[in-house]
Protein backbone atom coordinates (compact mmCIF):
# COMPACT_ATOMS: atom_id res chain seq x y z
CA UNK A 1 0.00 0.00 0.00
CA UNK A 2 0.98 3.00 -0.82
CA UNK A 3 0.29 6.55 0.37
CA UNK A 4 -1.38 7.53 -3.31
CA UNK A 5 -3.70 4.03 -2.88
CA UNK A 6 -4.78 5.97 0.51
CA UNK A 7 -5.22 9.14 -0.53
CA UNK A 8 -8.66 9.21 -1.81
CA UNK A 9 -9.50 6.98 1.18
CA UNK A 10 -8.50 9.18 4.18
CA UNK A 11 -11.49 11.58 4.23
CA UNK A 12 -13.91 8.97 4.20
CA UNK A 13 -11.92 7.06 6.72
CA UNK A 14 -11.81 10.09 8.89
CA UNK A 15 -15.09 10.74 8.07
CA UNK A 16 -16.17 7.37 9.54
CA UNK A 17 -13.78 7.56 12.51
CA UNK A 18 -15.40 10.55 13.87
CA UNK A 19 -18.70 9.70 12.94
CA UNK A 20 -18.31 6.15 14.93
CA UNK A 21 -19.43 6.84 18.16
CA UNK A 22 -22.37 8.87 17.91
CA UNK A 23 -23.37 5.85 15.60
CA UNK A 24 -22.68 3.35 17.90
CA UNK A 25 -24.93 5.19 20.44
CA UNK A 26 -27.65 5.85 18.33
CA UNK A 27 -27.80 2.46 16.80
CA UNK A 28 -29.40 0.39 20.21
CA UNK A 29 -31.68 2.87 20.37
CA UNK A 30 -33.04 3.25 16.93
CA UNK A 31 -32.88 -0.52 16.66
CA UNK A 32 -34.96 -0.73 20.26
CA UNK A 33 -37.60 1.89 19.12
CA UNK A 34 -38.11 -0.33 15.90
CA UNK A 35 -38.61 -3.51 18.47
CA UNK A 36 -41.11 -1.64 19.88
CA UNK A 37 -43.33 -0.18 17.19
CA UNK A 38 -43.29 -3.65 15.97
CA UNK A 39 -44.29 -5.27 18.95
CA UNK A 40 -47.22 -2.48 19.14
CA UNK A 41 -48.24 -3.73 15.82
CA UNK A 42 -48.33 -7.29 16.67
CA UNK A 43 -50.79 -6.45 20.30
CA UNK A 44 -52.69 -4.58 18.23
CA UNK A 45 -52.65 -7.12 15.13
CA UNK A 46 -53.75 -9.62 18.07
CA UNK A 47 -56.22 -7.13 19.58
CA UNK A 48 -58.06 -6.79 16.52
CA UNK A 49 -58.30 -10.81 15.86
CA UNK A 50 -59.67 -10.92 19.40
CA UNK A 51 -62.70 -8.06 18.36
CA UNK A 52 -62.71 -10.33 14.98
CA UNK A 53 -63.23 -13.36 17.44
CA UNK A 54 -65.84 -11.86 19.42
CA UNK A 55 -68.01 -10.37 16.11
CA UNK A 56 -67.59 -13.96 14.91
CA UNK A 57 -69.27 -15.26 18.11
CA UNK A 58 -72.46 -12.97 18.27
CA UNK A 59 -70.93 -10.27 20.33
CA UNK A 60 -71.43 -6.73 18.84
CA UNK A 61 -68.53 -4.46 18.79
CA UNK A 62 -68.40 -0.79 17.87
CA UNK A 63 -65.76 -0.72 14.63
CA UNK A 64 -64.71 2.84 13.46
CA UNK A 65 -64.67 3.63 9.89
CA UNK A 66 -60.70 3.41 9.73
CA UNK A 67 -60.12 0.27 11.81
CA UNK A 68 -58.17 -2.83 9.73
CA UNK A 69 -60.00 -4.19 7.25
CA UNK A 70 -60.76 -7.45 8.22
CA UNK A 71 -62.49 -6.23 10.72
CA UNK A 72 -64.60 -4.23 9.02
CA UNK A 73 -65.39 -7.25 6.72
CA UNK A 74 -66.28 -9.47 10.14
CA UNK A 75 -68.53 -6.22 11.19
CA UNK A 76 -70.18 -6.25 7.67
CA UNK A 77 -70.93 -10.17 8.49
CA UNK A 78 -72.30 -9.36 11.53
CA UNK A 79 -74.81 -6.72 10.59
CA UNK A 80 -75.37 -8.65 7.68
CA UNK A 81 -77.04 -11.74 9.67
CA UNK A 82 -79.04 -9.74 11.92
CA UNK A 83 -80.80 -7.75 9.13
CA UNK A 84 -79.11 -4.46 9.97
CA UNK A 85 -78.30 -3.60 6.42
CA UNK A 86 -78.28 -0.20 6.34
CA UNK A 87 -75.60 0.41 8.91
CA UNK A 88 -73.23 -1.67 6.54
CA UNK A 89 -73.31 1.25 3.87
CA UNK A 90 -70.56 3.27 5.89
CA UNK A 91 -68.64 0.38 6.51
CA UNK A 92 -68.37 -1.02 2.54
CA UNK A 93 -68.14 2.78 1.64
CA UNK A 94 -64.96 2.75 4.13
CA UNK A 95 -63.50 -0.89 2.63
CA UNK A 96 -63.94 1.22 -0.74
CA UNK A 97 -61.70 3.99 0.79
CA UNK A 98 -58.95 1.87 2.06
CA UNK A 99 -58.56 0.84 -1.31
CA UNK A 100 -59.01 -3.39 -0.64
CA UNK A 101 -60.92 -4.60 -2.93
CA UNK A 102 -60.53 -8.61 -2.11
CA UNK A 103 -62.09 -7.36 1.45
CA UNK A 104 -64.61 -4.66 -0.37
CA UNK A 105 -65.82 -7.65 -2.75
CA UNK A 106 -66.11 -9.72 0.09
CA UNK A 107 -68.12 -7.46 2.27
CA UNK A 108 -70.53 -6.96 -1.08
CA UNK A 109 -71.34 -10.66 -1.23
CA UNK A 110 -72.05 -11.05 2.60
CA UNK A 111 -74.50 -7.86 2.26
CA UNK A 112 -76.18 -9.40 -1.32
CA UNK A 113 -76.54 -12.74 0.52
CA UNK A 114 -78.57 -11.33 3.33
CA UNK A 115 -80.64 -9.68 0.73
CA UNK A 116 -81.09 -12.59 -1.19
CA UNK A 117 -81.76 -14.87 2.10
CA UNK A 118 -84.35 -12.04 3.28
CA UNK A 119 -86.29 -12.08 -0.39
CA UNK A 120 -86.12 -15.96 -0.09
CA UNK A 121 -88.07 -15.54 3.18
CA UNK A 122 -90.34 -12.53 1.30
CA UNK A 123 -91.18 -14.80 -1.35
CA UNK A 124 -92.28 -17.89 1.01
CA UNK A 125 -94.71 -15.25 2.56
CA UNK A 126 -95.67 -14.18 -1.21
CA UNK A 127 -94.66 -10.97 -0.28
CA UNK A 128 -93.31 -10.30 -3.84
CA UNK A 129 -93.53 -6.58 -3.94
CA UNK A 130 -90.81 -6.21 -1.12
CA UNK A 131 -88.55 -9.02 -2.75
CA UNK A 132 -87.70 -7.42 -5.69
CA UNK A 133 -86.04 -4.58 -4.87
CA UNK A 134 -83.76 -7.16 -2.64
CA UNK A 135 -83.24 -9.21 -5.63
CA UNK A 136 -82.17 -6.46 -7.63
CA UNK A 137 -80.34 -4.85 -4.93
CA UNK A 138 -78.41 -8.24 -4.24
CA UNK A 139 -77.61 -8.32 -7.81
CA UNK A 140 -75.72 -5.07 -8.31
CA UNK A 141 -73.82 -5.70 -5.32
CA UNK A 142 -73.05 -9.36 -6.75
CA UNK A 143 -72.05 -7.41 -9.81
CA UNK A 144 -70.09 -4.95 -7.98
CA UNK A 145 -67.98 -7.31 -6.04
CA UNK A 146 -67.18 -9.21 -9.00
CA UNK A 147 -66.05 -6.22 -10.92
CA UNK A 148 -63.55 -5.58 -7.72
CA UNK A 149 -62.51 -9.79 -7.61
CA UNK A 150 -63.30 -11.53 -11.31
CA UNK A 151 -62.39 -14.55 -9.59
CA UNK A 152 -64.58 -14.74 -7.07
CA UNK A 153 -66.86 -17.81 -7.84
CA UNK A 154 -69.24 -18.12 -5.05
CA UNK A 155 -70.15 -14.63 -5.81
CA UNK A 156 -70.56 -15.97 -9.66
CA UNK A 157 -72.59 -18.29 -8.24
CA UNK A 158 -74.61 -16.70 -6.15
CA UNK A 159 -75.49 -13.99 -8.74
CA UNK A 160 -76.54 -16.72 -10.97
CA UNK A 161 -79.06 -17.86 -8.22
CA UNK A 162 -80.23 -14.15 -7.68
CA UNK A 163 -80.38 -13.82 -11.84
CA UNK A 164 -82.45 -16.50 -12.23
CA UNK A 165 -85.08 -14.56 -9.76
CA UNK A 166 -85.41 -11.42 -11.69
CA UNK A 167 -83.57 -11.81 -15.16
CA UNK A 168 -82.30 -9.01 -17.41
CA UNK A 169 -84.52 -8.16 -19.81
CA UNK A 170 -82.66 -6.64 -23.09
CA UNK A 171 -83.40 -3.02 -24.45
CA UNK A 172 -86.20 -4.32 -27.24
CA UNK A 173 -88.11 -5.91 -25.19
CA UNK A 174 -88.40 -3.50 -22.64
CA UNK A 175 -89.34 -0.74 -25.22
CA UNK A 176 -91.74 -2.65 -27.10
CA UNK A 177 -94.10 -2.38 -24.02
CA UNK A 178 -94.99 -2.81 -20.68
CA UNK A 179 -96.04 -6.68 -20.68
CA UNK A 180 -93.41 -8.83 -20.02
CA UNK A 181 -93.01 -12.21 -21.15
CA UNK A 182 -92.93 -14.80 -18.05
CA UNK A 183 -90.82 -18.03 -18.90
CA UNK A 184 -93.17 -20.44 -18.08
CA UNK A 185 -90.57 -23.52 -16.28
CA UNK A 186 -89.42 -20.83 -13.98
CA UNK A 187 -90.86 -21.19 -10.21
CA UNK A 188 -91.07 -17.49 -9.46
CA UNK A 189 -90.98 -15.31 -12.52
CA UNK A 190 -90.54 -12.05 -13.51
CA UNK A 191 -92.02 -9.98 -10.45
CA UNK A 192 -92.42 -6.54 -11.63
CA UNK A 193 -95.14 -7.91 -14.42
CA UNK A 194 -97.86 -6.68 -15.34
CA UNK A 195 -101.08 -8.22 -15.65
CA UNK A 196 -102.34 -8.46 -19.30
CA UNK A 197 -105.55 -6.68 -20.28
CA UNK A 198 -106.06 -2.87 -21.00
CA UNK A 199 -107.84 -0.51 -18.94
CA UNK B 1 -49.37 -14.90 -21.49
CA UNK B 2 -51.55 -16.22 -24.19
CA UNK B 3 -51.41 -15.80 -27.73
CA UNK B 4 -54.56 -15.08 -29.06
CA UNK B 5 -55.05 -17.65 -31.16
CA UNK B 6 -58.03 -17.80 -33.15
CA UNK B 7 -58.12 -14.81 -35.58
CA UNK B 8 -61.69 -14.44 -35.08
CA UNK B 9 -63.36 -12.32 -37.65
CA UNK B 10 -61.10 -10.71 -40.54
CA UNK B 11 -63.10 -7.27 -41.65
CA UNK B 12 -61.61 -5.61 -44.35
CA UNK B 13 -63.46 -2.74 -44.73
CA UNK B 14 -64.03 -2.34 -47.98
CA UNK B 15 -67.36 -0.43 -47.55
CA UNK B 16 -65.79 2.59 -46.75
CA UNK B 17 -67.32 5.40 -48.86
CA UNK B 18 -64.34 6.80 -50.34
CA UNK B 19 -61.21 5.01 -51.67
CA UNK B 20 -59.07 7.46 -49.99
CA UNK B 21 -60.32 6.52 -46.90
CA UNK B 22 -60.35 2.64 -47.67
CA UNK B 23 -56.51 3.21 -48.53
CA UNK B 24 -55.65 4.87 -45.12
CA UNK B 25 -57.00 2.08 -42.80
CA UNK B 26 -56.03 -1.18 -44.53
CA UNK B 27 -57.56 -3.77 -42.60
CA UNK B 28 -59.00 -4.69 -38.85
CA UNK B 29 -58.58 -7.72 -37.14
CA UNK B 30 -60.05 -9.18 -34.08
CA UNK B 31 -58.61 -12.07 -32.28
CA UNK B 32 -59.73 -13.17 -28.90
CA UNK B 33 -57.96 -16.07 -27.40
CA UNK B 34 -61.26 -18.46 -27.33
CA UNK B 35 -64.30 -17.43 -28.58
CA UNK B 36 -66.75 -19.40 -25.80
CA UNK B 37 -66.70 -20.92 -22.46
CA UNK B 38 -66.85 -17.40 -20.94
CA UNK B 39 -69.57 -17.64 -17.49
CA UNK B 40 -70.85 -15.00 -15.77
CA UNK B 41 -68.48 -12.86 -13.91
CA UNK B 42 -65.71 -14.04 -16.66
CA UNK B 43 -63.01 -11.42 -17.96
CA UNK B 44 -63.05 -11.24 -22.16
CA UNK B 45 -59.69 -10.07 -23.55
CA UNK B 46 -59.96 -8.94 -27.22
CA UNK B 47 -57.71 -7.51 -29.34
CA UNK B 48 -58.54 -5.87 -31.87
CA UNK B 49 -55.25 -4.88 -34.90
CA UNK B 50 -55.85 -1.92 -37.37
CA UNK B 51 -53.69 -1.33 -39.81
CA UNK B 52 -53.36 2.04 -41.24
CA UNK B 53 -51.28 3.40 -44.02
CA UNK B 54 -47.90 4.91 -42.11
CA UNK B 55 -48.18 8.47 -40.22
CA UNK B 56 -51.53 7.65 -39.42
CA UNK B 57 -51.94 7.65 -34.88
CA UNK B 58 -55.60 7.40 -32.81
CA UNK B 59 -57.39 9.95 -31.72
CA UNK B 60 -57.68 8.73 -28.08
CA UNK B 61 -60.93 10.36 -27.95
CA UNK B 62 -62.66 8.34 -30.09
CA UNK B 63 -61.89 5.46 -27.97
CA UNK B 64 -64.49 3.70 -26.21
CA UNK B 65 -65.06 5.02 -22.47
CA UNK B 66 -64.84 1.78 -19.97
CA UNK B 67 -68.76 1.40 -18.23
CA UNK B 68 -71.52 -0.68 -19.42
CA UNK B 69 -71.39 -1.52 -23.27
CA UNK B 70 -74.94 -3.55 -23.05
CA UNK B 71 -76.72 -4.79 -19.77
CA UNK B 72 -74.94 -7.81 -19.84
CA UNK B 73 -71.08 -6.71 -20.94
CA UNK B 74 -68.97 -4.36 -19.40
CA UNK B 75 -66.17 -2.85 -21.13
CA UNK B 76 -63.37 -3.02 -18.32
CA UNK B 77 -60.52 -0.97 -20.05
CA UNK B 78 -59.06 -0.14 -23.30
CA UNK B 79 -55.15 -0.30 -23.83
CA UNK B 80 -53.32 0.83 -27.33
CA UNK B 81 -50.26 -0.24 -28.65
CA UNK B 82 -48.57 1.47 -31.64
CA UNK B 83 -46.50 0.44 -34.20
CA UNK B 84 -45.75 1.86 -37.79
CA UNK B 85 -48.19 0.78 -39.72
CA UNK B 86 -50.95 -0.73 -37.53
CA UNK B 87 -52.88 0.01 -34.16
CA UNK B 88 -53.53 -2.55 -31.95
CA UNK B 89 -56.54 -2.19 -29.38
CA UNK B 90 -56.58 -4.27 -25.99
CA UNK B 91 -59.90 -4.30 -24.81
CA UNK B 92 -61.34 -6.02 -21.52
CA UNK B 93 -64.55 -6.53 -20.95
CA UNK B 94 -66.58 -8.22 -18.48
CA UNK B 95 -69.37 -10.39 -18.87
CA UNK B 96 -72.11 -11.21 -16.95
CA UNK B 97 -74.86 -12.76 -18.80
CA UNK B 98 -76.43 -15.39 -16.46
CA UNK B 99 -76.88 -18.07 -19.26
CA UNK B 100 -79.35 -20.74 -18.89
CA UNK B 101 -77.45 -22.98 -21.81
CA UNK B 102 -74.40 -22.45 -23.90
CA UNK B 103 -75.84 -19.79 -26.06
CA UNK B 104 -73.64 -17.08 -28.62
CA UNK B 105 -73.98 -13.30 -27.78
CA UNK B 106 -72.88 -10.51 -29.81
CA UNK B 107 -70.09 -7.73 -28.85
CA UNK B 108 -70.97 -4.66 -30.56
CA UNK B 109 -68.64 -3.04 -32.43
CA UNK B 110 -67.73 0.87 -32.02
CA UNK B 111 -65.67 3.11 -34.57
CA UNK B 112 -62.75 4.85 -33.87
CA UNK B 113 -61.04 7.90 -35.36
CA UNK B 114 -57.35 7.89 -37.06
CA UNK B 115 -55.43 10.89 -38.07
CA UNK B 116 -52.53 11.88 -39.95
CA UNK B 117 -51.25 15.38 -39.51
CA UNK B 118 -49.36 16.80 -43.12
CA UNK B 119 -48.28 20.13 -43.63
CA UNK B 120 -51.33 20.14 -45.56
CA UNK B 121 -53.48 19.88 -43.15
CA UNK B 122 -55.05 16.89 -41.18
CA UNK B 123 -56.48 14.08 -42.81
CA UNK B 124 -59.01 11.63 -40.44
CA UNK B 125 -59.98 8.10 -41.60
CA UNK B 126 -63.08 5.90 -39.47
CA UNK B 127 -62.16 2.64 -38.60
CA UNK B 128 -65.25 0.33 -37.59
CA UNK B 129 -64.13 -2.21 -35.05
CA UNK B 130 -66.80 -5.40 -36.16
CA UNK B 131 -69.01 -6.74 -33.89
CA UNK B 132 -67.84 -10.50 -32.98
CA UNK B 133 -69.48 -13.26 -30.86
CA UNK B 134 -68.93 -14.85 -27.51
CA UNK B 135 -70.01 -17.94 -26.49
CA UNK B 136 -71.44 -18.17 -22.98
CA UNK B 137 -72.17 -20.89 -20.62
CA UNK B 138 -74.20 -21.28 -17.34
CA UNK B 139 -72.63 -22.24 -14.51
CA UNK B 140 -75.14 -24.46 -12.99
CA UNK B 141 -78.16 -26.65 -13.93
CA UNK B 142 -81.27 -25.73 -15.28
CA UNK B 143 -82.70 -26.72 -12.54
CA UNK B 144 -81.19 -27.85 -9.56
CA UNK B 145 -82.30 -30.35 -7.34
CA UNK B 146 -85.14 -29.52 -5.06
CA UNK B 147 -84.11 -27.65 -1.47
CA UNK B 148 -86.25 -27.63 1.52
CA UNK B 149 -85.03 -24.48 2.48
CA UNK B 150 -84.48 -22.32 -1.02
CA UNK B 151 -81.40 -20.34 0.91
CA UNK B 152 -79.62 -23.63 0.28
CA UNK B 153 -79.20 -22.79 -2.82
CA UNK B 154 -76.45 -19.91 -2.49
CA UNK B 155 -72.94 -20.53 -1.40
CA UNK B 156 -72.60 -19.95 1.79
CA UNK B 157 -70.83 -16.79 3.57
CA UNK B 158 -67.34 -18.02 3.85
CA UNK B 159 -64.86 -17.65 6.25
CA UNK B 160 -63.62 -14.28 7.00
CA UNK B 161 -59.90 -13.20 7.59
CA UNK B 162 -57.96 -13.01 10.40
CA UNK B 163 -55.03 -10.27 10.57
CA UNK B 164 -51.61 -12.14 11.20
CA UNK B 165 -49.32 -10.70 13.84
CA UNK B 166 -46.17 -13.54 14.08
CA UNK B 167 -44.35 -11.39 11.01
CA UNK B 168 -44.77 -8.52 12.90
CA UNK B 169 -43.43 -10.53 16.30
CA UNK B 170 -40.73 -11.69 14.35
CA UNK B 171 -40.19 -8.66 13.26
CA UNK B 172 -39.89 -7.05 16.58
CA UNK B 173 -37.72 -10.08 18.15
CA UNK B 174 -35.74 -9.37 15.21
CA UNK B 175 -35.01 -5.57 16.11
CA UNK B 176 -34.77 -6.95 19.81
CA UNK B 177 -32.16 -9.22 19.06
CA UNK B 178 -30.05 -6.53 16.92
CA UNK B 179 -30.86 -4.24 19.11
CA UNK B 180 -29.18 -6.13 21.94
CA UNK B 181 -26.13 -6.90 19.46
CA UNK B 182 -25.71 -3.32 18.96
CA UNK B 183 -25.56 -2.48 22.55
CA UNK B 184 -22.95 -5.33 23.32
CA UNK B 185 -20.98 -3.60 20.27
CA UNK B 186 -21.78 -0.02 22.15
CA UNK B 187 -20.20 -1.48 25.27
CA UNK B 188 -17.45 -2.98 23.64
CA UNK B 189 -16.63 0.05 22.31
CA UNK B 190 -16.74 2.18 25.57
CA UNK B 191 -15.05 -0.60 27.35
CA UNK B 192 -17.78 -0.37 30.13
CA UNK B 193 -17.33 -3.94 31.86
CA UNK B 194 -13.51 -3.34 32.27
CA UNK B 195 -11.39 -4.40 29.00
CA UNK B 196 -10.66 -1.16 27.98
CA UNK B 197 -8.98 -2.02 24.44
CA UNK B 198 -6.41 0.39 24.74
CA UNK B 199 -7.91 3.24 25.49
CA UNK B 200 -5.88 4.81 28.11
CA UNK B 201 -7.97 8.18 28.57
CA UNK B 202 -10.74 6.00 29.27
CA UNK B 203 -9.20 4.71 31.61
CA UNK B 204 -7.81 7.07 33.29
CA UNK B 205 -11.46 8.71 33.22
CA UNK B 206 -13.16 5.56 34.87
CA UNK B 207 -10.27 5.71 37.04
CA UNK B 208 -10.75 9.31 38.42
CA UNK B 209 -14.51 8.24 38.72
CA UNK B 210 -13.54 5.43 41.11
CA UNK B 211 -11.21 8.00 42.89
CA UNK B 212 -14.04 10.02 43.75
CA UNK B 213 -16.29 7.79 44.74
CA UNK B 214 -13.82 6.21 47.01
CA UNK B 215 -14.01 9.95 48.83
CA UNK B 216 -10.48 10.20 47.76
CA UNK B 217 -11.00 13.03 45.59
CA UNK B 218 -11.16 15.47 48.25
CA UNK B 219 -7.54 17.54 49.01
CA UNK B 220 -4.63 17.97 47.59
CA UNK B 221 -3.43 14.42 47.30
CA UNK B 222 -6.44 13.76 45.33
CA UNK B 223 -5.75 16.70 42.97
CA UNK B 224 -2.07 15.26 42.53
CA UNK B 225 -3.13 12.00 42.10
CA UNK B 226 -5.92 13.24 39.09
CA UNK B 227 -2.94 15.07 37.58
CA UNK B 228 -1.03 11.89 37.58
CA UNK B 229 -3.74 9.88 35.78
CA UNK B 230 -3.94 12.69 32.68
CA UNK B 231 0.06 12.31 32.56
CA UNK B 232 -0.56 8.52 32.81
CA UNK B 233 -3.19 8.80 29.52
CA UNK B 234 -1.03 10.92 27.76
CA UNK B 235 2.15 8.88 28.49
CA UNK B 236 0.46 5.32 27.39
CA UNK B 237 -1.38 7.38 24.23
CA UNK B 238 1.95 8.16 23.49
CA UNK B 239 4.29 5.06 24.16
CA UNK B 240 6.83 6.91 25.84
CA UNK B 241 6.84 10.06 28.28
CA UNK B 242 5.12 13.22 27.07
CA UNK B 243 5.96 16.89 29.15
CA UNK B 244 5.11 20.06 28.84
CA UNK B 245 7.68 20.68 25.88
CA UNK B 246 6.60 17.90 23.98
CA UNK B 247 3.18 18.75 22.81
CA UNK B 248 3.31 20.29 20.37
CA UNK B 249 4.92 16.91 18.92
CA UNK B 250 2.50 14.85 20.45
CA UNK B 251 -0.50 16.60 19.11
CA UNK B 252 1.32 16.53 15.56
CA UNK B 253 1.58 12.21 15.64
CA UNK B 254 -2.17 12.33 17.27
CA UNK B 255 -3.88 14.74 15.43
CA UNK B 256 -7.38 13.40 17.01
CA UNK B 257 -6.24 15.20 20.14
CA UNK B 258 -6.01 18.82 18.80
CA UNK B 259 -8.84 19.93 19.90
CA UNK B 260 -7.87 19.36 23.51
CA UNK B 261 -4.35 21.16 22.77
CA UNK B 262 -5.68 24.38 24.74
CA UNK B 263 -7.00 22.27 27.82
CA UNK B 264 -3.68 20.14 27.56
CA UNK B 265 -1.21 22.99 27.67
CA UNK B 266 -3.29 24.20 30.92
CA UNK B 267 -3.00 20.87 32.32
CA UNK B 268 0.58 21.35 31.80
CA UNK B 269 0.66 24.62 33.64
CA UNK B 270 -0.85 22.82 36.90
CA UNK B 271 1.35 19.93 36.53
CA UNK B 272 4.19 21.86 36.60
CA UNK B 273 2.79 24.17 39.60
CA UNK B 274 1.79 21.68 41.58
CA UNK B 275 4.69 18.87 41.01
CA UNK B 276 7.38 21.22 40.72
CA UNK B 277 6.36 24.57 42.21
CA UNK B 278 4.74 22.32 45.66
CA UNK B 279 1.27 24.44 44.73
CA UNK B 280 -1.25 22.20 44.60
CA UNK B 281 -3.67 24.84 45.91
CA UNK B 282 -2.88 26.99 43.43
CA UNK B 283 -2.86 24.90 40.59
CA UNK B 284 -6.56 23.39 41.74
CA UNK B 285 -7.41 27.52 41.86
CA UNK B 286 -6.35 27.89 38.31
CA UNK B 287 -7.32 24.44 36.66
CA UNK B 288 -10.42 23.06 39.26
CA UNK B 289 -11.14 19.47 39.00
CA UNK B 290 -14.68 19.39 37.32
CA UNK B 291 -12.03 20.91 34.66
CA UNK B 292 -9.84 18.06 35.24
CA UNK B 293 -12.74 15.83 34.84
CA UNK B 294 -14.53 17.35 32.12
CA UNK B 295 -10.69 17.47 29.98
CA UNK B 296 -10.68 14.00 30.76
CA UNK B 297 -13.70 12.96 29.38
CA UNK B 298 -13.56 14.80 26.12
CA UNK B 299 -10.05 13.17 25.98
CA UNK B 300 -11.65 9.77 26.38
CA UNK B 301 -14.36 10.72 23.46
CA UNK B 302 -11.76 12.09 21.34
CA UNK B 303 -9.76 8.99 21.91
CA UNK B 304 -12.79 6.76 21.01
CA UNK B 305 -13.63 8.59 17.83
CA UNK B 306 -9.64 8.74 16.95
Amino acid sequence: MTGSADAPIAPLRRAWRRARPSLLLVLPILLALAALGFGAAAWRAERTNRTIAALDAGEDAAVAPDAPVPLLVARVRFLAARDRLEETEPLVAALDRAAAPEAAARARYLVANARVRDAFARIARSDLDKAGPQVTLARQDYRRALRDRPDFWDAKFNLDVASRLIRDFPEFDRTSGDEMRAEPKQIWTDIPGQPRGGP
Amino acid sequence: MRRPAIPLLVALLLALPAGTAAAQVRGVEVRVPRAFGYFLGDLVEAQADIAVDPGFTLQRASLPQPGPVTYWLDLRGVAVEAAPGRVRLRLTYQTFYAALDARQLTVPGFSVTLASETPGGITSAKAEIPGWSLGVSPLREVQPPARDDPTEYLRPDGRGGRLDPVPWLRAALACLALAALALAGLAYDRAWFGRSRRRPFARAARALRRLGRAGASGGEGGYREALRLVHRGLDETDGRRVLADDLPAFLDRHPAFRGEGAALARFFAASRRAFFGRDAAGASAAWPRPEVEASLRRLAAAERAA
